[in-house]
């Protein structure tokens, strides 16, 4: 039971400056190095003295060779933080944002799960929508719910997938950003053994 | 075999539920014409005809105590059912209050509420309840206001925070949804949680039914209808449990189809709750067999026309795929092509 | 889709059964309902539209709920006078006493508090105080901070200053025009942590250096709130044909669109009367002149089309307005 062309996965846009904001974070993950470069271009060439008010937090993947925050280094910006695992990103950007003002502006580049992790710290800091851009890049592997053991499976490329409780799942395309995952059905409860073909679909 | 067993079966194993005559002539069909496709369909609900679903705001029928006990079985297996985050508790009390204000009026027999300032004294003879309580201070329930109250109430209950033009799915008691779960859907807008419903966005149904709702007053409450079908008189069909009933869909045969297939009718019923200047969104499920359906020769008419002709989009996100040849096949005996009243009621 | 009710049929009788003078300008009135017991639960931030039946009209004035939002015995409202009145004002003043009866409709909330706020910014002009009284009970007893900044013509004009400043001495700052001592909205607006939420409730001229400070100091709008206690603008006497029931309506000057439907008895839509909600949007069939849009709802593309208008604020030059009413 595969249920396709239902429309709720989350929206994504190539990044642009929001001029309106007063203090820019930027935060990327691997590839995500690249639309940050870009994004920090248009700022500089539109407003160059936010570049006194932007800061950057950046997690190499070393799984990606164009993963290097070179670009950012050059562009003088307030305060550039890397790092090379995704945790110690989190609690230090938390920090920050402990301290950040009303005026910020949020812009995230990445793969959608390190996506969802940055949007659960803008929402306990309740930025809403029009404080917060996000554009996808890199890895598109959806992290999966289990509705039914609730297990968190990551990086799923495949559009079914084993479960550790045994069962087979489709990936619905219905997001929560609670759980920063995708849904995943049991495909064959109503006909055992009868499951599509695995085929890569999120690369 | 113990009586308390007994009851446990009615919306699962055994699947002992049945409607009386009565039931069956109150069902509330939820189609007024011989084809279906979404609408905004929402209307004021103050109130109907006498013996009808929408005469009281809270419906409570020959089902109460069973649908109540099936309930309890559900949390048991699953606490995750019954949520709400922090900010919603001003919610939950004007849950409660709506609950048990219209029980009490509607049903003075079954349920008293004496109120003394925040003194409230709440008796549930059905269900054999005799609590005390203060308004507001939660230690004094043996469970959070919002569990307390839909514990006691049929279908399920979901609470909403109204903020930056949009509604936000933040708790709720959901026990007996038809195929979608609130702890996955918590924290959604109203129409990301319905994003997988098929072409409601494109048909603008989705916009227009938020606008409205951001409106919604005080003392104005509205209902709509939605349905589908199950595979017995299965209450929890949740995405948690689907492994459970999904086979179920496959069972289905022109033998058994009377008995097992069964329409189910949601009626929604939206309230503005005072406190919080939340919505609280009823759920309240209504099931009735394809057999019991046939005893109305305008309801077998009608329902098999528009099973036979339902948009494949919506066969497909209702679930029908599998046995709807069948129940289309078995109710066919029943259309000789006459024409059918418009409106639900029987002729 | 039906809309639900035009008219608010389900109104509460009340009665007044005290009246305050707060200031010279401004007389808080104690409402009880006639047939006893308690009024419904409301949120902070709530207003009612009160109906008073004068001699020549009925006016339908909406006035934020000031009383404790858990003291549902009575309902308290406060009334500044405004010179010159449509009317609704002085007849609060000068015609409604103790005893009198009047018809309240049920609390709307446009204004309530933010619940994901991490911090509220409450700010006050005026009579604009009134909706931060009733939901200041809720802020104390939650663990939320909050400060309200709240702004007089004088200490003699200043309503309930002496009463927030005692209860809440660390949370309320109070700023005197005559002592040329004013709320510093860009220094306030300009150090407020993530996730604060500012609430603005005044005079226009307050609203707008608000709202415009707050756009230019990069506040998105999902964390402004304002509420506005204008009356509608008057304007030039205009007539409307109403489409479906065939009649003719002549508004008046100081008269709006929608009390002019209403005088016609039409039961027209409407929620706020303040043109924000957009619940009265009525689309106009033909037009032979200009509409002038008051309201806050509409677009700019369909404020510039001339089909659509918001009768509870907005007016016409024209001489011809056909609406689908």
């Amino acid at each position: 039971m595969l249920i396709t062309g239902i429309r709720s996965k989350p929206v994504y846009a190539p990044l642009q400056p929001d001029l309106a904001g007063r203090y820019h974070v930027m935060v990327g993950h691997g590839v995500g190095a690249a639309p940050l470069a870009r994004l920090l271009g248009e700022l500089i060439s539109a407003a160059p003295a936010a570049l006194a008010h932007t800061r950057i937090w950046y997690v190499r993947d070393p799984a990606s060779p164009q993963s290097n925050a070179d670009a950012f280094r050059a562009a003088h910006v307030a305060e550039l933080r890397t790092f090379d695992r995704v945790d110690p990103l989190l609690a230090d950007l938390t920090a920050a944002m402990d301290q950040a003002l009303m005026g910020t502006r949020l812009y995230v580049a990445g793969p959608e799960s390190f996506m969802g992790l940055i949007m659960r710290i803008a929402h306990e800091f309740n930025l809403a929508g029009d404080e917060v851009r996000a554009e996808e890049c890199g890895t598109m592997a959806r992290r999966v719910h289990c509705i039914h053991c609730r297990a968190i499976i990551e990086g799923v490329r495949t559009n079914i997938v084993e479960c550790g409780c045994k069962r087979w799942l489709v990936v619905r395309d219905h997001y929560s950003r609670r759980l920063a995952a995708y849904m995943g059905v049991m495909v064959d409860a109503e006909a055992p053994g009868e499951r599509p073909d695995v085929k890569e679909v999120f690369l | 075999m113990n009586v308390a067993f007994k009851q446990d079966q009615v919306y699962r194993g055994d699947y002992t539920f049945r409607n009386s005559p009565t039931a069956i002539r109150r069902f509330p069909m939820p189609f007024p014409e011989d084809r279906y496709m979404y609408s905004v369909n929402i209307e004021p609900h103050m109130g109907g005809p006498e013996g009808s679903v929408i005469e009281f705001p809270i419906d409570c029928d020959e089902h109460y105590v069973e649908e109540c006990r099936e309930r309890a079985i559900v949390i048991d297996n699953d606490p995750l059912r019954i949520q709400a985050l922090p900010h919603m508790m001003s919610a939950q009390w004007d849950t409660l209050e709506l609950g048990m204000q219209s029980l009490s009026q509607s049903y003075p027999d079954k349920f008293t509420l004496t109120r003394n300032g925040r003194n409230w004294h709440w008796i549930n003879r059905p269900l054999e309840l005799d609590q005390k309580f203060i308004f507001g201070e939660p230690k004094s329930l043996p469970y959070e206001p919002l569990e307390y109250i839909t514990r006691q109430l049929q279908g399920d209950w979901v609470i909403m925070d109204q903020r930056d033009n949009d509604l936000w799915v933040e708790g709720g008691m959901v026990t007996g949804p038809a195929d979608w779960s609130m702890d996955f859907d918590m924290g959604m807008s109203f129409k990301e949680w319905h994003g997988p419903v098929p072409l409601g966005h494109e048909m603008g149904v989705f916009d227009r039914a938020l606008k409205f709702l951001l409106n919604l007053r005080l003392n104005e409450p509205v209902r709509r209808y939605n349905w589908t079908m199950t595979v017995n008189a299965n209450l929890d069909s949740s995405p948690h449990n689907y492994p459970d009933w999904g086979p179920d869909r496959a069972t289905v045969t022109m033998d058994n189809v009377a008995k097992k297939l069964h329409l189910r009718t949601e009626l929604q019923g939206l309230w503005r709750l005072p406190r919080s200047n939340g919505i609280v969104f009823m759920v309240r499920t209504y099931m009735l067999s394809l057999g019991d359906i046939a005893t109305v020769p305008k309801w077998a008419r009608r329902v098999h026309r528009v099973l036979r002709d339902l948009h494949p989009a919506l066969v497909d996100y209702k679930g029908l795929t599998r046995h709807r040849p069948t129940a289309v096949a078995w109710l066919s005996q029943f259309d000789d092509g006459s024409p059918t009243t418009p409106g639900i009621a029987p002729e | 889709m039906s809309a639900g009710h035009a008219d608010h049929a389900d109104t509460i009788p009340v009665r007044v059964v005290a009246i305050d003078e707060v200031t010279p300008q401004i007389r808080r009135f104690t409402l009880e309902p006639i047939a006893g017991g308690e009024l419904p639960a409301f949120s902070g931030g709530s207003h009612i539209i009160v109906v008073m039946r004068g001699a020549q009209r009925v006016y339908r004035n909406p006035y934020s709920l000031m009383s404790s939002p858990h003291d549902l015995g009575n309902y308290q409202i406060s009334v500044l006078r405004v010179d010159p009145s449509r009317g609704g004002s002085a007849h609060m003043h000068e015609q409604v006493r103790v005893g009198s009866e009047i018809e309240i409709a049920h609390p709307v909330n446009l204004f309530a508090l933010a619940k994901l706020a991490r911090k509220h910014l409450l700010l006050a002009g005026g009579i604009g105080i009134t909706p931060f009284m009733a939901q200041l009970h809720d802020l104390r007893a939650g663990n939320v901070p909050y400060e309200l900044h709240y702004a007089t013509r004088s200490p003699a004009h200043g309503a309930y200053c002496g009463l927030l400043s005692s209860t809440e001495p660390s949370c309320v700052s109070l700023y005197h025009d005559s002592n040329k001592h004013f709320i510093d909205i860009e220094g306030l607006l300009g150090r407020q942590p993530l996730g604060t939420h500012v609430y603005v409730c005044g005079p226009a001229g307050m609203i707008t250096r608000v709202l415009d400070t707050a756009h230019a100091l990069g506040w998105p709008d999902s964390h402004v709130h304002y509420e506005k206690f204008a009356a509608p603008p008057t304007g030039d006497a205009f007539d409307a044909t109403l489409l479906r029931s065939g009649i003719e309506v002549h508004v008046q000057p100081d008269q709006s669109l929608l009390e002019a439907i209403e005088a016609a008895g039409v039961d027209a839509p409407y929620l706020c009367r303040g043109g924000v909600c957009g619940f009265c949007r009525t689309e106009v069939v033909s037009l032979d002149g200009e509409l002038v849009h008051n309201d806050h709802f509409l677009s700019d593309e369909e404020k510039a089309s001339g089909k659509v208008i918001m009768p509870c604020v907005s007016r016409a030059h024209c001489r011809k307005l056909v609406l689908d009413l």
